[in-house]
């Protein structure tokens, strides 16, 4: 019998108005292991990750983690997933630090302060952790959500293009923290267009498309990053 | 790392946090924030004192002259008409932008958090609810005001706190609509019901010699005057207070996105940005398009306008009322004898119309992408998009000033008034952006750029030159021909300025 994986999505259709923007998607996810997702601009990547997060609602098919059907206005499910997707969005009065912290005594860190310190430090905002998000780059805004992900406990981690924005450094440094976690058991899913990304953190690879949605070997996938 | 559950911050602590935390970079005491309050509270009561002077004299001046056999409908009913247009009005924009949403930094760091969204959301709904009340005061005190008879400070104090209680009431219930997902259907609704205020009395009005009906106020105790809306209101909120927690992020970050722009918009006052922000989405078409009569690329300028207004039935709406506005006023006891406020609601009901037919030169303006491919000069794709608000805006016009009138030398002098709204609406579609980057200046608002009068008022401006001469014939009260002769000439001619000084994005 085969093993019911953490995330289960079954014939999911996704889209916009009832028009579906890519072919049905179906995959399991094991606990501890990282899920690719690969695809042509606009082939639908970031929807589908919206979709199995909730925040879009399905056209047709099921979504279920740990056996449940997604429900993100479900207290439960947000204590289990973390997001970082297309937000570039900030309080313009509070500094980076205070925003980990929002995350982290929101989320019950019990202690939140060391937490934040040490994820401003990994991602190397400790120069610029009490500055309003105004005064960041655009690189840091996008390290700062990227932190927020990791200052708080969960069980899935999913991320709409993580390289995003970030130097080739930080990158490398992200990937091997995120492959590091994932060891550890945490459960990822991301889209990326990074052939060293994807080849560093995913253990399989989904390629959405228009005609079909398969998952097949990071080897494969990063071959056909290659080819464009 | 560890967590527990109960040390999570609550909805009301992550509130409290944030408020916390803005607050100790916040440059604004109490002691300004009290001072700013009195100064508003202050201009209120001035504007409700100059609109209640100016509303008496109106009804003095009306009372003054002799009723007209062309005035059929009694003013309590168009003032009735009136307040459930703009009702209805800001009942679908709240539909529109929620009415409770997030903002793209609440939705990017409250609603991921455990905390409950009900306490989340609490503080948006309250101030859902103060924007519902603000509009219905300000609904209700002009009407109120301008009622046919003086009314009393219990009277007018009754109204405005009905109409309050009243808003907050609608704003629940919108709310429990929205947690529902069934808000689709409130601005098609409330649309058609704005639409029907108006057009119905002024057909009405103008097809029978007599109306019977005159809208009156219950004649019930003030308590139960004021009760009633009162325990709406409060179980309404109750209801909407319980479901918030099932309003998913999606739809809330998405409805914070369309504040979020419309709020930009109105502070940088781009009211064509604005109207892009709050408008109707383009229905998509139910069968595709062949356009085999194009043949020439003005042609497919012409069709493409025809397709945009097709498929915006809100857009028929605002012809319809445009229409009908000026015969209401004209055929209500009161305003119908006062030519200049019958020429007041000729400038409105046409400039709304200007406006409908306009949206394919805004939209072209915004988005001049697919204008570039046609083998067009930048004149003659102008000219090409005043074809169609020129050919509605002749037999819009026409219809209205017709029964405005109530003679076929008003329809002709509607007909040769038209051109001058065409130019309008296409002049206001090109219009250039605000300058914000030169010298600007201080006013109650903040600054402003200068110019920005000009700016805002380019199109509609020669509409209303454009209908002095029938200005002239209200005065007058008859259509000479040598003014229609003149009405012609002016109106073709501020077309003309209209079309050749619209000016196209350069980028």
């Amino acid at each position: 019998m085969a093993k019911t994986g953490l995330l289960e999505v079954h014939d999911l259709s996704v889209g916009y108005g009832g028009e579906p923007v890519c072919a049905p998607v179906t995959v399991s996810v094991q606990a501890g292991t990282a899920l690719g997702v690969i695809g042509p601009n606009g082939a639908g990547k970031s929807t589908v990750l919206q979709t199995v997060v909730g925040l879009l609602p399905a056209l047709a098919g099921t979504v279920q983690l740990e056996g449940r059907d997604v429900d993100e206005r479900e207290a439960g499910f947000r204590r289990a997933v973390a997001t970082v997707l297309d937000d570039d969005a900030f309080f313009p009065s509070l500094t980076g630090a205070e925003h980990l912290l929002l995350t982290a005594r929101g989320h019950g860190v019990t202690d939140a302060e060391q937490a934040v310190a040490e994820e401003i430090e990994e991602f190397g905002l400790t120069e610029r952790a009490h500055a309003l998000p105004s005064a960041l780059s655009s690189g840091q805004r996008r390290r700062l959500a990227l932190a927020a992900a990791f200052v708080r406990p969960a069980r899935l981690l999913v991320l709409d293009e993580p390289e995003r924005r970030l130097d080739a450094q930080m990158r490398r440094r992200l990937a091997a923290r995120i492959a590091e976690d994932v060891a550890d058991g945490l459960t990822v899913v991301f889209a990326s267009h990074d052939p060293e990304f994807l080849s560093t953190v995913a253990r399989r690879v989904l390629v959405v498309d228009d005609d079909e949605c398969t998952v097949v070997s990071p080897k494969v996938a990063v071959a056909a990053l290659h080819e464009g | 790392m560890n967590a527990d559950p109960a040390l999570e911050l609550s909805g009301a602590g992550v509130r409290r946090y944030t408020r916390r935390a803005t607050a100790t970079r916040a440059d604004t005491s109490w002691l300004t924030l009290g001072g700013d309050v009195l100064s508003a509270l202050t201009t209120a009561a001035v504007v409700v004192a100059v609109f209640g002077g100016a509303f008496a004299s109106l009804r003095e001046r009306i009372a003054a002259r002799p009723a007209t056999g062309s005035t059929v409908l009694p003013g309590e009913l168009t003032a009735l008409a009136a307040a459930v247009l703009v009702t209805a009005a800001v009942v679908a924009l709240l539909s529109r932008l929620g009415p409770v949403s997030a903002t793209p930094a609440t939705a990017a760091w409250w609603l991921p958090l455990p905390a409950g969204r009900r306490g989340l959301l609490r503080g948006e709904l309250g101030k859902t609810g103060l924007v519902g009340v603000v509009a219905a005061v300000t609904v209700a005190l002009p009407v109120v005001l301008a009622a046919p008879q003086v009314p009393s400070v219990p009277e007018v104090a009754v109204t405005v706190a009905g109409a309050g209680l009243l808003a907050l009431a609608v704003v629940g219930g919108l709310v429990v609509l929205q947690a529902s997902g069934r808000t689709g259907w409130v601005a098609p609704v409330t649309g058609g019901l704005a639409t029907a205020v108006v057009v119905v009395p002024a057909v009405g009005g103008t097809l029978v010699d007599a109306w019977d009906w005159v809208p009156a106020a219950p004649d019930v105790p003030l308590p139960l005057l004021l009760g009633v809306p009162a325990v709406l209101a409060v179980a309404a909120l109750l209801a909407a207070d319980r479901v918030t927690g099932r309003l998913p992020a999606g739809a809330l970050r998405e409805r914070g996105a369309a504040v979020f722009v419309a709020s930009a918009s109105a502070l940088s006052l781009d009211t064509r940005e604005l109207g892009r922000a709050l408008g109707t989405p383009v229905h998509p078409p139910r069968r595709q398009r062949r356009w085999s009569w194009v043949r020439q690329p003005w042609q497919a300028v012409v069709a493409a306008d025809l397709a945009v207004l097709a498929r915006s039935p809100w857009r028929w709406g605002q012809l319809a009322i445009g229409a009908a506005l000026p015969v209401l006023a004209a055929r209500t006891s009161g305003l119908g004898e006062v030519p200049a406020l019958v020429a007041v609601a000729v400038v409105l009901g046409w400039g709304l119309a200007a406006v409908a037919l306009g949206e394919p030169s805004r939209r072209a303006h915004g988005s001049p992408a697919a204008d570039r491919a046609l083998p067009l000069g930048s004149r003659e794709l102008v000219r090409a998009r005043t074809v169609v608000p020129l050919v509605g805006l002749v037999l819009l016009c026409g219809v209205s000033a017709g029964a405005v009138g109530l003679g076929w030398e008003w329809v002709v002098l509607g007909m040769v008034t038209a051109p001058a709204w065409a130019g309008a609406a296409v002049r206001g579609g090109y219009r250039p952006e605000l300058d914000w980057s030169g010298p600007v200046l201080s006013s109650p608002v903040g600054a402003v750029p200068t110019g920005v009068g000009a700016t805002l008022v380019r199109g509609p401006d020669l509409g209303v030159l454009g209908t002095v001469p029938l200005v002239v014939a209200l005065l007058l009260g008859e259509v000479p021909q040598l003014l229609l002769a003149i009405a012609l000439a002016v109106s073709a001619g501020l077309c003309a300025i209209s079309v050749e000084t619209a000016q196209r994005r350069k980028d």
